[in-house]
């Protein structure tokens, strides 16, 4: 890592992260979910001002959530990914929109496909999805397939499929 | 149809529109109005390269919206490793997601950039993929000519193309005892290479005995041992035999195979054996049939007619199982080298047979302990599997030298020697094995493991009629692992003479084979008499084959009998032409364990049929 990373990591070592070097410029740092907004406001202050992405895994045989926040600097190209995971039977966060603003789409796009709430966030109504009446469909328990047969019946073709590859294939006539 | 249902419409709705009336469009009007490429790895219609496919059907089962059906195309032959079936894509459910194209397992399946295709006619949304893909309606390429977007790539690509890499005994540490080669998979390891599997069933095709592969390989994944064990024992009786040393047709068909390593389906299947202790058979197999009042004998121990004995005593049948020596298994107990089959392997298979009732009758020879009439009297019906058991010479000069040794005896010998049941075999210092097949490769690597045990060096020339390793019928495996054991290999040469002096044999001449068959693929070779070789030895063994042994069939009963090529002929259910008279193994089929075991499998079906009549 540069220079300025592992002065960085030595300032958030009183949080007691998990640090993972991804490598030389993208660091994993894992840290209880309390400590999270700390985290990244330390980072915030120096110069890891963007928040490229925040994302969520889902960790279904550990019944947990997984926030992924990925901060970049433009001062050294360098980047943080700050994790916690939550509980995934009631997954609650508090929201970082007072940090970055676009986070509150990014809360919104959470909680439509991984059920997330954010406390301090209001606005989640469905940012991708039309009348979704299933569970969050990034959840790995969602099966996509059960679905569609549920939502979109087989429907009964008349056409030869057969007779139609043949005549493409120059088999037979048409 | 469950359609969704949409929103109810605002009454001011309409008024709402109006006040965009006045502003600019946000989105931009394509130039010239001209339809736009897409890009590079755009994901668009299908195409599949119908040669390419072998119908495995993996597209159909990973598809999340169940948008593809496998169909049977008339006319597409049930091959090796094919299955005369094409995926037809209904692109009224598909996503263009791309995972069936990622993990296609022969890379047929491809997407081009097409993307436009406009049909009021729902028919025209439903279609089987071909090399030329869709007639796309008002699309951007002319039929057969929309080039490809998206392909996987190492990244995207979803199988996992090596296998679990078996942990095996080094060359050097091997060659020195007879110690088991292949250690077999932990449960971590195996589940993992479970994992590999994608369940399309080729292999149960391609299987003789049509054994249910992804069932118990699935088993393995989700940890059910004993759900695993019930699969194998549906249709194999030898599974601890078959997971060490089957020939793995199915390997061979492996759709995982087409482009990477096949699934390891022989070490999964000994992996449930090995895990699976003996005590818990009974309970978890528990076979309790009703007793019919009916008996078989059955002649010879080996993979067929032990196949046959479970079979008929999961039936209900009384099995006894007359076997002309010591011990019972056949081939498996008295061919195969100890390294490849330890004794212990065939004891769990014979034993669980023996425990549903089956009677095994050892050192009892039919025609000398006890006559084949009598056998034919005391049983309802009477099931033959004696094998290939003599062996065969080349008749070169000097064969008849008590130093010229054939294969099978000299294996038996080995055999009886390493587990205390008789002396110790002659160890030549210097041997040739004449033989390309795996009995030759059997018999050099038992020779040059009891060389290195007596004299710490190997020295076998093995030499084959075939020119090349690709042409010799052993399996490569055996071939390398002999390599690496220190034989020393000589395709393409066939024997003149063992050479002999003062009635010693001091090797064998050879001369150089052209051709091993004709135009008309029978065994005619062809030779270069000027190109000859000469190689010391003090002892010589034949491999090049072997033939059955039916002096214990009394005469008119061998004249009733239609036999082959020296097979004996019969009809799907292995009924000969003696109606209770069955046959099967080596001396119907062969050439292997597991045509054996489906041999017993139909054998006890025949039979079945054939004593429910009477």
């Amino acid at each position: 890592m540069t220079n300025s990373m592992s002065n960085l990591v030595k300032i958030l070592e009183s949080f007691n992260p998990f640090v993972e070097e991804i490598d030389e410029k993208e660091i994993k740092i894992t840290v209880s979910p309390d400590k999270v907004v700390a985290v990244l406001e330390t980072l915030k202050a120096n110069g890891y001002s963007h928040l490229s992405l925040m994302t969520c895994v889902d960790w279904i045989d550990d019944n947990q959530l997984e926030l992924v926040y990925i901060l970049f600097s433009w001062e050294d190209g360098g980047k943080f990914l700050v994790s916690t995971r939550i509980d995934r039977s009631n997954p609650k966060f508090v929201t970082v929109k007072e940090l970055w603003p676009v986070a509150r789409f990014y809360e919104r796009e959470i909680h439509e496909f991984f059920g997330v709430e954010f406390e301090g966030n209001d606005d989640m109504k469905p940012l991708f999805l039309e009348l979704w009446d299933e569970r969050p469909p990034l959840r790995k328990d969602f099966d996509p397939r059960d679905y569609s047969r549920k939502k979109f019946p087989d429907r009964e073709y008349e056409k030869d499929v057969i007779k139609e590859a043949k005549i493409f294939r120059g088999e037979i006539n048409g | 149809m469950a359609m969704q249902e949409l929103p109810k419409k605002d009454f001011f709705a309409p008024l709402k529109a109006w006040k965009f009336l006045g502003k600019r469009p946000v989105t931009i009007e394509v130039p010239n109005k001209v339809k736009r490429e897409a890009s590079d790895r755009y994901r668009g219609f299908h195409i599949n390269d119908w040669s390419k496919c072998i119908g495995c059907g993996t597209c159909s089962k990973i598809c999340p919206t169940d948008a593809i059906t496998m169909v049977e195309v008339p006319g597409l032959v049930r091959d090796h490793g094919k299955l005369p079936q094409r995926p037809v894509i209904d692109y009224g459910r598909c996503s263009f997601c791309a995972l069936c194209v990622d993990i296609c397992t022969t890379g047929s399946l491809q997407m081009t950039r097409e993307y436009i295709h406009v049909s009021d006619d729902a028919e025209d949304y439903v279609y089987m993929p071909t090399e030329k893909g869709l007639n796309a309606k008002r699309g951007l390429y002319e039929h057969g000519k929309a080039p490809l977007g998206w392909i996987k790539d190492e990244n995207s690509d979803i199988l996992d193309l090596v296998r679990v890499k078996m942990p095996m005994e080094e060359p050097e540490v091997r060659v020195k005892s007879f110690i088991e080669i292949v250690k077999g998979y932990s449960k971590e390891q195996a589940q993992q290479e479970a994992a590999r599997c994608v369940g399309c069933g080729i292999c149960t095709y391609t299987c003789p005995e049509h054994m249910d592969i992804p069932q118990y390989i699935e088993s393995i994944y989700k940890g059910d041992l004993e759900e695993g064990l019930r699969w194998l024992y549906r249709t194999n009786p030898l599974s601890m035999v078959c997971g060490r040393v089957c020939t793995h047709r199915c390997e061979s068909s492996c759709s995982v195979g087409v482009r990477g390593e096949p699934v390891a389906i022989r070490w999964l299947k000994r992996y449930i054996i090995d895990n699976v202790p003996f005590e818990e058979y009974d309970r978890i197999l528990n076979i309790r049939p009703e007793k019919k009042g009916k008996s078989v004998g059955i002649i010879g121990s080996g993979p067929a007619g032990l196949s046959a004995a479970y079979f008929l005593s999961t039936m209900g049948y009384d099995v006894t199982i007359y076997e002309a020596n010591a011990r019972p298994g056949g081939v498996m107990r008295y061919g195969i080298p100890r390294y490849r089959l330890p004794d212990e392997a065939l004891d769990k298979d014979i034993a669980f047979i023996e425990a549903l009732g089956v009677k095994i009758l050892v050192n009892t020879k039919v025609g000398q302990e006890i006559g084949f009439d009598e056998i034919a009297k005391k049983h309802d019906a009477v099931f033959i599997s004696t094998g290939f058991g003599l062996g065969r010479s080349t008749r070169v000069p000097g064969t008849d030298h008590p130093n010229v040794k054939q294969a099978l005896p000299m294996l038996k010998m080995i055999r009886d020697y390493l587990r205390g049941d008789g002396p110790k075999p002659p160890v030549p210092r210097k041997l040739i094995v004449i033989g390309g097949g795996n009995v030759a490769m059997d018999i050099s690597r038992s020779m040059a493991r009891l060389q290195t045990m007596e004299y710490g060096e190997v020295n076998v020339h093995t030499l084959s009629l075939e020119r090349s390793f690709e042409e010799m019928p052993a399996d490569m495996d055996e071939i390398e692992e002999a390599l690496e054991e220190g034989v020393e290999f000589h395709p393409g040469w066939g024997p003149i003479e063992i050479v002999i002096e003062d009635d010693e044999v001091k090797g064998a001449r050879f001369k150089k084979c052209l051709r091993v068959f004709d135009e008309n693929h029978r065994f005619n070779p062809q030779f270069d008499e000027n190109n000859q070789i000469f190689i010391e030895a003090d002892m010589v063994i034949e491999a090049i084959g072997q033939a059955p042994d039916y002096s214990y069939l009394p005469q008119e009963l061998q004249e009733k009998l239609e036999f082959v090529r020296g097979r004996i002929k019969t009809n799907e259910y292995n009924q000969t032409a003696i109606e209770w008279l069955f046959a099967g193994g080596d001396i119907v089929h062969g050439p292997d364990i597991i045509h054996g075991v489906a041999d017993g499998y139909a054998a006890a079906k025949g039979i079945d049929m054939y004593l429910s009549k009477k």
